[in-house]
């Protein structure tokens, strides 16, 4: 485990010296984390309004049910924008292995790195928690700060109930993960084929589209995150991230990178 | 013939059906430098990365400083250093960060990585840019610095592909030296370039590779097959009159005359030249110079490679 160490060390001083890619990658987290925030602030200084009544959200989303105009408002505004957080594991992975993953290929210096002792397994190993990690903590850390502004922020524990409910607590905590895994491995698979970072972060766009999904489907009250759907949504996202490792090991073999990759 | 360093037998690697090598069978004793000659595309690289245990061969079998391919890789590529065709560096990582990283990796602890990464970057002389971002580099700076990478480990085996290539003249000249010392340490270097003057310069052995192993002596041996030795004399007016009396003389191979200029192929030119200087002033001969007849690498080099070609185009034609 002492070369993934290493690895990974060199990985987060690459991190640190290279401010764009800092901005790049925290930036829009907290922009995310604000954006509700401030979105909320705002509605518990409008005007109130009476109690609403719409039969087709609540019917699907109980927690909204008896709200008054304000509540509902600020209940409705920050369960679909919490759903954004779950673009953070895809984010902060994706633009950390574009230049981690990529940029060693495109700075042709995978072959050196494979040319000494180190295993290809160490080296993946590496090169996912140098993305996965800051992913995580930077996602749990930042839904933590959600929690407690929402707390502050909100009209009533009903809105706070509403918002941060078990099934959105369930997807940040186990989701987040498995996201930021499915999307490490997209990245391995892309840099067989790509040679900018910046193409690779591109098409590693493609994986926001279930995320806009799930948002589409809250917005429309098709969907709502209660603990039943968290967990399969969790299971799903179990098993693709799984086939997707499995797929970035294959891929990431010595022999392939050196003569597959192009 | 000493312990041998790198040995092969029947090495081959097809890329989609086309041979890169094909039944490579060399043998490279311990503490000799090897060039390793042949055109853009002969397969050598495909040759480096089998024998650094970054690709497997798909027949035959070699050992590499001990270890035999596909054994104990691990171990193998422990023994062994390269330099790859680019330089390959993190930009953004200082020269010490860069080769720390490296030392790292070679299980260096953190002293001995330290002590290390000084060394060579003070041989190197980079010492004085240590903690610059190597993106800053010069091209020269850089090829520096991953030399220094390939070494930091201490190997027994070192392979350099192309060196020296875009360096400045005293950047070469550094590089070359440095050779020069690893080969004195005793360490065998596997020198692939395209300068056919570094080569002369350094190698002990020369292997001229195009998919096979086309030809394997030394500099000189390959002279000597090709072209034979001989002696150049000037005179002071038209050669052509003595060229019957030089080729009367029992050991002369031939003899040949171009202005005022004599070339004699010879089999002993240090033993017979005095006999054939003797005799060409004897019958009046106006000698001005002696010199040995002396062909380039790159002259043999292009004349191998030529001599591979046509033969293969009679085998085409012959099918």
């Amino acid at each position: 485990m002492r070369r993934v160490w290493v690895i990974l060390q060199k990985e987060w001083l690459e991190l640190r010296q290279d401010r764009l890619i800092l901005i790049g990658t925290f930036g829009p987290a907290i922009m995310l984390t604000l954006l509700p925030l401030l979105g909320m602030w705002a509605v518990r200084h409008a005007p109130d309004s009476p109690p609403q009544d719409d039969s087709t959200l609540a019917a699907a989303n109980p927690a909204l049910l008896g709200l008054t105009g304000r509540e509902f408002g600020q209940a409705i505004l920050g369960q679909q924008l919490s759903v954004l957080f779950f673009l953070l594991p895809l984010i902060i992975p994706s633009v950390i292995a574009a230049y981690s993953v990529v940029g060693e290929k495109a700075g042709r210096t995978l072959e050196p790195l494979l040319a000494t002792p180190l295993r290809t397994w160490q080296l993946l190993l590496g090169k996912t928690l140098a993305a996965l990690l800051p992913a995580v903590a930077v996602t749990w850390t930042l839904g933590g700060i959600f929690v407690l502004g929402v707390r502050s922020i909100a009209i009533s524990p009903r809105v706070t109930d509403a918002i941060v409910s078990p099934g959105w607590v369930i997807i940040l905590t186990l989701c987040t993960p498995l996201l930021a895994l499915v999307t490490i491995a997209l990245m391995v698979a892309i840099s067989a084929r790509v040679n900018d970072p910046r193409t690779a972060q591109q098409v590693s766009g493609v994986l926001v589209l279930p995320i806009v999904t799930v948002v589409a489907g809250q917005v429309s009250g098709r969907l709502v995150l209660n603990p039943p759907a968290a967990l399969g949504i969790t299971a799903i996202l179990a098993l693709l991230a799984a086939l997707a490792l499995w797929a970035a090991t294959r891929l990431f073999g010595r022999e392939v990178v050196l003569t597959r990759w192009r | 013939m000493g312990p041998l360093a790198i040995e092969t037998i029947g090495l081959t690697r097809h890329f989609a059906g086309r041979a890169a090598v094909d039944d490579l069978t060399l043998t490279i004793p311990a503490g000799k430098v090897f060039g390793f000659l042949g055109p853009n595309g002969a397969g050598k690289t495909t040759t480096v990365r089998m024998l650094t245990a970054l690709i497997a061969p798909l027949g035959g079998t070699a050992c590499v400083a001990g270890y035999r391919l596909g054994e104990n890789d691990e171990a193998l590529r422990r023994a062994v250093g390269i330099l790859t065709e680019t330089p390959g560096l993190y930009d953004r990582l200082s020269a010490r960060q860069n080769l720390t990283f490296f030392a790292q990796l070679y299980d260096l602890d953190s002293r001995k990585a330290a002590m290390q990464t000084e060394r060579y970057l003070r041989t190197l002389e980079l010492w004085g840019r240590r903690d610059d971002p190597v993106g800053g580099f010069s091209r020269g700076m850089r090829q520096k610095l991953a030399i220094a990478r390939a070494l930091l480990h201490e190997p027994e085996v070192v392979f350099l592909d192309e060196p020296t290539v875009g360096l400045d003249p005293e950047a070469s000249k550094i590089v070359r030296d440095f050779v020069r010392e690893l080969r004195a340490e005793g360490r065998t270097i596997f020198l692939t370039t395209h300068n056919l003057a570094d080569a002369d310069e350094l190698c002990d052995l020369i292997g001229i590779f195009q998919g096979r192993l086309l030809h394997l002596d030394t500099p000189a041996g390959l002279r000597a097959e090709l072209f034979g030795e001989g002696t150049r004399i000037t005179l002071a007016g038209d050669a052509a009159p003595w060229v019957p009396t030089t080729e009367a003389l029992s050991f002369v191979r031939s003899a040949a005359a171009t202005g005022d200029l004599l070339t004699v192929a010879l089999d002993a030119p240090d033993d017979q030249n005095p006999t054939l200087v003797a005799a060409l002033v004897a019958t009046g001969a106006p000698v001005r110079y002696v010199t040995p007849q002396e062909h380039t690498l790159e002259e043999v080099y292009l004349q191998l490679l030529g001599n591979a070609r046509e033969t293969r185009q009679l085998v085409g034609a012959g099918r």
